[in-house]
C-alpha cells in the first residue's frame, strides 16, 4: 500500500478545531501520521478542500427491501447505466442502483462509511451479502427491534435488564451495529391490519404503549454501552399533524450519556407536519427544531425531500399502505415474523404538488433552524426523500439563500403561506457542512473513537479531496460551483487507499463491517434461555441454531466491537 | 438518394443473436464501417452482411436500407430511427423500430417480439405476423408507444399494445392474450379475435371486430355502435382502476 502526502490542502476538520487551514496531511499505513514516510507519493492539493471521508448515518442500500425495490421497479434499472470500465463493474439504477452503483457513486462524492438504516434480523444474511458487495465503504447495520416480541414482553413486564440481554443476543447473532426502532409497536399492530396512534395508547396482547417501549429500549441500549444511541423513527410518519407526536417522543428522552446523544431521531422532516389533513397541511419545523435546540441529548437527521422520481422503503408497513392508497401505484408490504414489517412503493415528488413542495421546504427549515449543526445531520433517508446523489444540491441550498429563493420560485404557489423557509436568512459555512456530513455523524454513531470523521493523528485515513477553493469562492453566490465540487471529488481515500480519482474508481474490496457484541454476564446470556428457545420452536419458521449469521462466511472483513455492559 | 443493400451472409453462426442498432438511416447514410455484436463478439457489419451501396445521400431522409435474407436473429434494427426508410425483404428479429421517431420500416415477412416498442413517431408496416409485445412498453415503464403508427397484416402474439399511450396500433389478424393491457391512450384496433384484452385500462380506445374470449368483469356495458358494417358492443373501464376511462368495443364476446 503506497503512503501519501497531501500538500497545501485547505483542511476543515471540526473535531480537531481546524477551519480552512492550509496544511500537509501525511498518510502512513492507512492512518494519518505526523511525519510522512520517505517514499510517500506527494499529491498537490493546492486550492482544494480536504475533509474527512463522508459518513451517511441513515441510508437504505442493502437488504431485502432494497432488493425488493429493484424487483418491482425494472424501469429504475434503465436509468443510471454505465458500462464496465477499468476495474469497475457495469452498473445501473437511479434510486435503487446495484450495490456497486451505490458504492461507486458514494465514493465519488467522498463518502467512506455507510449506515444501513434498518435490517430485519431474520433477513440479516441478505443484508450482509449485499454489504459484502458494496466494495468501497465501511458498513454499519442498524437492527430493527420495533416489533420484537421478546423485547416487548420484557419491557412490558418492567424487566429492562432482560430486554437488554435479548437485544445483546440478537445484535451478536445477526452482527448488527445498533438498535433501530421504526414506528414503535406499529409493525405488531400492522399484522392485525391496524396501526398505533401516537405514543400513549397501549396495544392489546402486550399491554405496552409506544412511550413505555421507547423509554425502555433507550434504557436497555444505554445498559449495553453501545457506541450508537437508539436510532428512532417516530410514530405517525407522514401524517398531517404528527409534529405533536414527535414533540411528545422527544420529551421522553432523558440525558443518559455524556459522550453522545441518548436518542437519534431520524428523517425528522417526515415527522414535522402540521394541519389536520392534506387540505390544511403545513410545516411545523419551527416547534420541532426549537425542541431539538432545548434537548442536547437528541440528534436528528433531515430526511430532505428533493423533487423527482424515487422509491420509498421503510419498516413502517402501515405508512406504506397509506402511501399506496394515495398514489395507486405499485406497492409491496411484507411481514417479518415476530420482528418487524416493511413496505416499498415508488413515488414521484413534484414541484407542482403542494404537499411535495411543503415537504421539500420542511427539510431545509429543520437544518437551518437547528442552531447546533452537531445536532442535525444531512441525509435524504436515501432513497425515501431522494437518492443520495442529490446531497450536493442540498448542500448548495443550505449554503446559499439566493439558490433557495430561486428554487422556491419554482415550487407550488401555495407553499409560501404554509412554510417559514422564505424568512430564513441563515447561510451555512463550509465548517457547518463538514459537521453535518461527517464529524457530527461520526460522533452520533460513536465512530470518533474508531478514528472516523476526523483527521487527527492516528485517525483512519478516510479523506475526501474536493475541487473547491473555500478561500476563493463565495458559496452564497457561487452555489453552482459548490454543487459541482461536492458532486465529485478529485480524490477519495479510504483507509489510506485511493479509491477514486476524478470519475474513475481505482480500488475494490475495501469494505469492512462494524458490528457490536455486548459482553453480558452469564446470568444474562440468552443462548440457553428457555423462553427464547420456546419462541423459536413455537413461532419461528426457522430453528434457533440456523438463526445467527456466520461471521467468517458472511462478512468480508469483520470489525467486532465488544462493549462493556452495566447488567 | 442512397440505397444500402444488406444481404445476410450464410457464414454467420445461426445460433447467435446479432445486436445491430447501427442499422438506421442516420448511421448508414454516413458510413457502413460500423460494428455489430454477434453473440459476445464485436464484428464489422460487413462480416455479417454483404453490403452494396448505391448513390450518395443528403442525410437520413434520402436513405433507404434494404435487408435481404432471413434476418430473424438481427435485433434492434431501426432503433432510434428519425427519418428515411428501411425495407426488410424477409423476417426481422426482436426490438425492431424501438424508440423510433420518424421514417418508415416495412417488413415483408414476420417480425420478432417487441416490434416498435416505446415508439414515438413514424410508421411500421409488417406484412406477416408480429411476435409478443408488439407496440408495447417495456418492463415497469408507465408509457409505452407514444406516437406513430404500427400496421400488422397478420396475427400478433400476446400483450399487443401494452401500456399504449398514444398513436395507432392496427392488427388485421388476431391477437393473443392481454392485448391493450394497461392502456393509457391511443388507438388499438384488432380486426380478428382477441383473448382477455384491456385489463387495467386507464384511457384510450380499443376496438376488436372479431370475437373476444372473456375480459375483466370490471367493464360496464354502455351501448352499441355500428362500424364498418359490423355491430359493436361498447364497454367502459377498467372500473377496477380509480379513474378508468377507457373504451372497449367488441364484435362478439363470451364472458366466463
Amino acid at each position: 500500500m503506497p503512503d501519501y502526502l497531501l500538500k497545501n490542502a485547505c483542511v476543515i476538520d471540526p473535531v480537531n478545531h481546524i477551519s480552512q487551514e492550509i496544511m500537509d496531511i501525511a498518510i502512513v499505513d492507512g492512518r494519518i501520521a505526523e511525519e510522512p514516510s520517505r517514499n510517500a507519493e506527494v499529491i498537490d492539493c493546492g486550492g482544494m478542500l480536504v475533509l474527512p471521508g463522508g459518513i451517511d448515518s441513515h441510508t437504505h442500500i442493502c437488504g431485502t427491501k432494497v432488493n425488493f425495490g429493484r424487483y418491482m421497479s425494472p424501469e429504475d434499472m434503465r436509468a443510471g447505466r454505465a458500462p464496465r470500465g477499468r476495474g469497475m463493474r457495469a452498473v445501473s439504477g437511479y434510486s435503487i442502483p446495484t450495490t456497486y452503483g451505490n458504492s461507486y457513486r458514494y465514493a465519488q462524492m467522498g463518502y467512506t462509511t455507510l449506515t444501513e438504516g434498518a435490517m430485519a434480523p431474520l433477513e440479516a444474511r441478505h443484508t450482509h451479502e449485499e454489504f459484502r458487495h458494496t466494495p468501497l465503504q465501511d458498513g454499519l447495520i442498524l437492527t430493527l427491534f420495533d416489533g420484537d416480541w421478546g423485547v416487548m414482553r420484557a419491557i412490558g413486564a418492567g424487566d429492562i435488564k432482560r430486554a437488554a440481554a435479548l437485544i445483546a443476543w440478537r445484535l451478536t447473532a445477526v452482527k448488527g451495529y445498533g438498535v433501530k426502532v421504526t414506528n414503535p409497536l406499529g409493525a405488531e399492530m400492522w399484522s392485525w391490519g391496524k396501526n398505533v396512534e401516537c405514543i400513549r395508547k397501549p396495544i392489546p396482547f402486550f399491554d405496552i404503549s409506544p412511550a413505555e417501549f421507547i423509554t425502555g429500549i433507550i434504557e436497555a441500549n444505554e445498559m449495553l454501552g453501545l457506541p450508537h444511541s437508539v436510532h428512532l423513527h417516530c410514530n405517525n410518519l407522514g401524517k398531517p399533524g404528527n409534529y405533536t407526536c414527535t414533540l411528545g417522543t422527544m420529551g421522553l428522552v432523558r440525558d443518559l450519556n455524556e459522550k453522545r446523544q441518548t436518542a437519534h431521531l431520524t428523517h425528522v422532516q417526515f415527522h414535522s407536519y402540521g394541519g389536520s389533513g392534506w387540505g390544511d397541511f403545513c410545516s411545523k419545523a419551527e416547534p420541532v427544531s426549537k425542541m431539538v435546540n432545548l434537548c442536547p441529548q437528541i440528534t436528528i437527521d433531515m430526511g430532505q425531500v428533493m423533487f423527482g422520481r424515487t422509491t420509498t422503503m421503510t419498516a413502517d408497513g402501515p405508512m406504506e399502505f397509506n402511501l399506496y392508497r394515495l398514489h395507486q401505484d405499485k406497492w409491496s408490504n411484507h411481514d417479518v415474523e415476530l420482528e418487524t414489517a416493511s413496505g416499498v412503493i415508488p413515488v414521484m415528488y413534484r414541484r407542482k404538488n403542494l404537499v411535495n413542495s411543503i415537504m421539500w421546504a420542511i427539510g431545509l427549515e429543520l437544518a437551518l433552524l437547528v442552531e447546533n449543526p452537531w445536532q442535525c445531520q444531512l441525509t435524504t433517508d436515501n432513497p425515501n426523500g431522494a437518492p443520495f446523489v442529490k446531497y450536493p444540491e442540498i448542500i448548495g441550498l443550505l449554503m446559499s439563500r439566493e439558490y433557495r429563493d430561486k428554487e422556491f420560485a419554482t415550487v407550488h404557489a401555495g407553499t409560501a403561506k404554509r412554510v417559514v423557509l422564505p424568512s430564513l436568512d441563515r447561510e451555512m459555512t463550509f465548517d457547518e457542512i463538514a459537521v453535518m456530513t461527517r464529524a457530527g455523524q461520526a460522533r452520533a454513531l460513536g465512530l470518533l473513537e474508531r478514528g472516523k470523521g476526523h483527521l487527527g493523528i492516528g485517525a483512519e485515513a478516510d479523506i475526501a479531496v474536493y475541487p473547491i477553493r473555500p478561500d476563493k469562492i463565495d458559496p452564497a453566490k457561487q452555489y453552482a460551483e459548490v454543487i459541482r465540487g461536492f458532486g465529485q471529488t478529485k480524490y477519495t481515500f479510504k483507509g489510506g487507499v485511493m479509491i477514486s480519482r476524478d470519475d474513475e474508481i481505482l480500488a475494490d474490496n475495501q469494505n469492512r463491517t462494524f458490528w457490536c457484541s455486548p459482553k453480558v454476564p452469564k446470568a444474562y446470556d440468552m443462548d440457553n434461555d428457555p423462553e427464547l428457545i420456546r419462541t423459536f420452536e413455537r413461532f419461528y419458521s426457522i430453528q434457533k441454531e440456523n438463526y445467527p449469521v456466520d461471521e467468517n462466511y458472511y462478512i468480508a472483513r469483520s470489525m467486532k466491537i465488544e462493549t462493556e455492559t452495566k447488567l | 438518394m442512397r440505397r444500402i443493400t444488406l444481404i445476410m451472409r450464410d457464414s454467420v453462426d445461426p445460433h447467435l443473436p446479432i445486436e445491430a442498432e447501427v442499422i438506421t438511416p442516420e448511421t448508414l447514410s454516413k458510413t457502413v464501417l460500423v460494428n455489430v455484436y454477434v453473440g459476445n463478439q464485436k464484428m464489422m457489419l460487413s462480416d455479417v452482411f454483404d453490403i452494396r451501396v448505391d448513390g450518395e445521400a443528403a442525410g437520413p431522409a434520402a436513405t433507404e436500407i434494404v435487408i435481404i435474407g432471413d434476418a430473424s436473429r438481427v435485433k434492434r434494427v431501426g432503433e432510434y430511427m428519425t427519418d428515411g426508410r428501411i425495407l426488410v425483404e424477409g423476417n426481422i428479429g426482436m426490438h425492431c423500430g424501438d424508440f423510433m421517431t420518424g421514417g418508415t420500416i416495412e417488413i415483408m415477412g414476420d417480425a420478432g417480439d417487441w416490434l416498435g416498442r416505446e415508439m414515438l413517431g413514424g410508421k411500421i408496416i409488417c406484412h406477416g405476423n408480429a411476435g409478443n409485445y408488439c407496440g408495447s412498453g417495456y418492463r415497469g415503464g408507465r408509457k409505452g408507444v407514444r406516437g406513430g403508427e404500427i400496421f400488422v397484416k397478420g396475427d400478433v402474439g400476446d400483450y399487443c399494445g401494452e401500456s399504449l399511450f398514444g398513436g395507432v396500433v392496427h392488427v388485421m389478424g388476431s391477437a393473443g392474450l392481454h392485448a391493450g393491457v394497461n392502456m393509457k391512450g391511443g388507438k388499438l384496433t384488432i380486426e380478428g379475435d382477441a383473448v382477455m384484452p384491456c385489463g387495467d385500462m386507464f384511457a384510450g380506445e380499443c376496438t376488436i371486430f372479431g370475437h373476444v374470449d372473456d375480459f375483466m368483469p370490471t367493464f360496464a356495458e354502455v351501448g352499441k355502435v355500428v362500424e364498418n358494417g359490423r355491430e359493436l358492443t361498447v364497454f367502459t373501464g377498467d372500473l377496477a382502476h380509480r379513474n378508468g376511462k377507457g373504451t372497449l368495443r367488441v364484435g362478439s364476446y363470451t364472458r366466463i
